[in-house]
Order: structure tokens, then sequence, then C-alpha cells
């Protein structure tokens, strides 16, 4: 396949959506255009209610939209379907499904034979280090090893692009840590296309190659930083003295803060 | 001496658990109480055996209402010779029929209804109506259109089972996150995907709890429904024992009832739910 065609495109992407109380159309987005390509891992921050979920759950097919086009593998989005694998914010595995069938939900739902299921199950479960928890319920489970097997469940079932809505913001600091560098080994493990909405600036500049910053509402795109770091490199403790890494977050940064403001004095 | 009990004490604390143990003896108490108590009227005479018999009367009855009983085949075809386990046999049976036919008439409307809110919107108001007539209300109703006889106290159990699983599977729906249900979509699933794999098991704790409720409900209006619209059944053996001063007959029917309905409780709700809702960590225990 060739790597310069675009995994994930949208193209003028404009988006209303009636208030929930007043029923007035608020104007979530303005003319959205992105390329995602194969392997790359695209980071969005933004203020508050500058359209980033919104602009995930149209990605995700969960909220229909009328303005733009959005497509993935050249298929233009009309609802959710595998080709997108999401990472909700909220624990959104099953509580009553084993780590194992969480993990494989989406092949089962494929009908994959049971046996090439529980092979791939295996593979992700190791991959995401939760060998030893297959048969455990999500109760049983910490914060983080349930956003582990949020993120094994989506990767098992080999979507094109991999969206993730906040991820890591309902876990502990330290877990957050440890999870922002477990999910950069297994994007360098997996290259998998991956779209990461978070309102953490570092979040945002430790994880991705390119960062996309949005306005305050309606959400228009209003900066891309390139953060040309390998891989390789990515780890808490050798970032902090990144130059480059530095810069990028300051930039991102400064870039939010102002819409920030804007979005405060309105 | 001490030691000796002492140790027996441990092992059988070993045996049944400390936790269960506690349980066991606390639940029984009060049962026991009532037993002394039921026991010192015989003795001591207070009430005369017209009203209370002496508990050897009631055992006694057992043997006496199934004294002709010809044999097996008797038993089983629910001969009326074999008095008692033909009243207990079709109360039982008819339990059964309606859970078979109720209980998951109730689930599928009301996983439907919790999902729709047109449907909701549709259903839920004759589900009020038919919530605020108690089921042996429809007794005297059922007896003209069906006359006296099963179909009339099957009709009695689903009214009472029926609705009361339709609004707690219902509710059930509408209380599991609306997460679990994008991502079972996101991963490509159906709408039938998402009934079974997120709406029933989502709604289980409340399913449960209607299955309780319309068991226990459903068991109270058959009673009430065999009295009146029934011709067997332990409603009937009671009402009609009644009106032959057979006191210790409606003692062991009283009786009866309550142990079977504990038993479909305590061996098939319970382990239903700790099989499912306690495994899944969906409801709060005290340790």
């Amino acid at each position: 396949m060739n790597s310069m065609t675009p995994k994930l495109v949208v193209e003028g992407l404009t988006h209303y959506y009636p208030d929930e109380y007043t029923g007035e159309s608020v104007h979530a987005l303005e003319d959205i255009n992105l390329e995602l390509y194969e392997g790359e891992l695209v980071s969005v921050v933004g203020p508050s209610g500058c359209g980033k979920s919104t602009l995930l759950n149209i990605l995700a097919g969960l909220l229909p939209y009328k303005i733009g086009t959005a497509s993935v593998d050249g298929n233009v989005i009309h609802g959710p379907g595998p080709d997108r694998g999401v990472v909700f914010q909220e624990h959104a595995i099953l509580p009553w499904r084993t780590v194992a069938k969480n993990i494989g939900h989406g092949l089962e739902i494929r009908k994959v034979p049971q046996a090439e299921r529980e092979k791939r199950v295996q593979e992700f479960i190791d991959l995401v280090g939760l060998t030893g928890f297959e048969e455990k319920f999500p109760h049983e489970l910490s914060g983080g090893m349930k956003q582990r097997c949020q993120v094994a469940r989506t990767l098992c079932a080999d979507p094109v692009v991999m969206l993730m809505d906040e991820p890591f913001a309902a876990v502990d600091a330290q877990t957050r840590i440890t999870l922002q560098e477990e999910l950069n080994r297994i994007a360098m493990a997996t290259h998998k296309t991956i779209l990461f909405i978070t309102h953490s600036v570092e979040e945002a500049a430790f994880l991705a190659d390119r960062c996309l910053v949005f306005s305050a509402r309606p959400g228009r795109l209003k900066e891309i930083v390139e953060i040309g770091i390998p891989r390789e490199q990515r780890n808490w403790t050798a970032m902090n003295d990144n130059a480059i890494f530095i810069a990028a977050r300051d930039r991102i940064l400064a870039s939010v803060r102002e819409e920030v403001s804007i979005a405060v004095e309105e | 001496m001490t030691t000796a009990v002492g140790n027996l004490s441990i092992a059988i604390q070993r045996r049944f658990g400390r936790q269960r143990l506690r349980k066991i003896i606390l639940g029984s108490i009060p049962f026991a109480v009532m037993i002394a108590i039921w026991h010192a009227n015989t003795v001591f005479d207070w009430l005369p055996p017209v009203f209370i018999p002496p508990i050897g009367d009631v055992w006694e009855a057992i043997f006496f209402l199934q004294e002709d009983c010809a044999g097996f085949v008797a038993l089983v075809m629910l001969d009326n010779s074999c008095l008692i386990t033909t009243h207990v046999f079709s109360s039982v049976g008819r339990v059964i029929l309606a859970a078979i036919v109720g209980l998951p008439l109730g689930i599928a409307f009301g996983i439907l209804c919790g999902m729709s809110r047109t449907l909701s919107k549709f259903l839920e108001p004759v589900g009020v109506f038919a919530n605020s007539i108690s089921g042996i209300a429809w007794i005297p109703l059922a007896i003209v259109w069906f006359g006296v006889g099963w179909v009339t106290t099957l009709f009695i159990m689903l009214n009472t089972i029926f609705w009361l699983m339709f609004f707690n599977s219902m509710l059930g729906v509408r209380s599991v996150a609306k997460v679990y249900e994008e991502s079972v979509l996101t991963m490509g699933g159906s709408r039938w995907d998402v009934i079974k794999q997120v709406y029933l098991p989502g709604a289980m704790p409340s399913i449960i709890t209607g299955m309780r409720m319309s068991m226990g409900f459903g068991w109270r209006a058959l009673i009430a429904a065999e009295m009146i619209g029934g011709d067997s059944g332990l409603g009937f053996m009671i009402f009609t024992s009644a009106a032959e001063f057979k006191i210790e007959e409606v003692f062991l029917g009283v009786i009866f009832i309550s142990i079977i309905f504990m038993a479909t409780d305590k061996y098939l709700l319970a382990p239903l739910e700790k099989w499912t809702v306690e495994r899944w960590g969906l409801v709060w225990r005290p340790t």
C-alpha cells in the first residue's frame, strides 16, 4: 500500500448541534481539514468546548454530520464501523466479560474462528502487559489496567485508524505517565495510525508526531506543530531535557492559552 | 471439657464458614421462637386446637391426605387420590408455566421499551394502568371470561409477572451506561449484538430484582386466585380445608407455600444472582 495515501481524510467539516437545554444551535466545528498517514500519531488539543470530542464522535460514526466529508481508506464515514476503533475516556470495557473476552470482542463480532481469535487475544494481552489477568473481570482490575484492556480491545480488532478520546484523563498521575510511555511503545510496535484527543499539552507533545491545535468555539484548525522526535527516544526521563520536546510543548501551550483566554472572555 | 467444646466449635466454624454459620443461626432464631410458642400453645392449652392445631397433627395431615395415593403413576398423573402432591404439583406447575411464558415476555418488551423512547411512550401508560390494579382484582373478571380452572389462575399470575418484569427490565436497560453500547457499535456490532451483549447483561441487576419481585407477587396472586378461581392447588386446598374446619390442613398448606417460595429464591434466584451480577461486580456487597 502506498504510504503517501492518507488513511483518514477530513475535508471541510463544519458541524452545528442543538444545545441540550436551550435548543439553540451551537457552532461546534468550522471547516476542519486534516489528513492522517499510515503509522502516524496525531494529537488534537484545544480549550474545552473547542469541538475536539465532537470531531472524534463524528469520525467514530456516533454523530451524524452534514457539511463536509470524512473518510477512512477512501470510504466515506456513515455510522460506526470496524475500520475505526475507539478508546473512550470512561471505562468502556464490558463488566460482564472477562479481560480475554473483552479483548476478543471485536473479532467475535466479526465471527473470527475461536482458535485464531484466542491466538490474537493472547498476543495483545501480552502486548499491553495484562498477562495472567485473562480470566479476571473488569471490577478486579485497577483503573490503569482497565484502560490497557480497552487499548488492547481496540488494537485486537485491527482497525485502520485508532481514535482515542482523552483515554488517560481519568487515571492517577503516576499511572498516566506509565500509560503514555506504553502507548508510545505500542505505537512503535504496531505502527498503528492514531488520532489522540487530549486536553493535556504535555501528553500531546510527548506522544504526537504532529499536534493539531484547535481554536476556541467554533473549533478551527489553528496551528499544526510537528514534533520530530523518533519514538525510541520518547520516555519521560529523556523528554524532560529534549530541546525539541520543550520547544514544541511551549509553542502548543502558548497557542492553547491564547485560545483559552478568548474562550474565557466570551 | 471446655477445650473439647472449643475444638468442636472451631471444627464446625471451619466446616461451614464463620459468616455463613452466623447467618444460618441468626436467621433460624425467629422460626425457632415461633415454633416454640406454637408448641407451648398446645402444652399450656391457650387457644383450642380448632384455631391452632398441635404440630403433630399438621405433620400427620401430610400422610392422611396422601393416604389413598394409588402408587407412583397416580402421583405423577395428579390423581385426586394423592391430595397433597396433586395440590403442590399443580401450584408449582402453574408457577413454572407462568414463569416460562411471563418472564421472557416481560424481559423482551422491557428491553425494547428501554431502548426506544417512542415505544415506551406507547406502552408505559398501559403498564401503569395495569400495575395500579392488583393481580387479584382481576379474579372476578377472569372467572367470567375463563371459568374456574387453570386458565384463570394462569391469567392472574401472568398479569402480575409480566408487568413487574416489564418495568424492571425497562429501568435496567435505561441505567446501562451509553459507552458500552457505543463500544459495541464501533467494533462493528449490530443492534442485535447490542441487545445480547450490552442491554441484557447490563440490565441484569434489575432483571433479577424483577424476577424476585414478580415470583414473590406472582406466587401470592396464584394462591389467591386458586382460592376463588381454582379447582386445585395449595390455595384451593387451604380454602376448602378451612371451610371444612380442617385447620391442620390449612396450616400445612401455608407452610408448604412458604417453603416452596423460600426454596425457589434460595436455589434458583440467589445462585443466578451470584453467577451473574455478583461475579461481574455490579452489586455492592457488605463484607
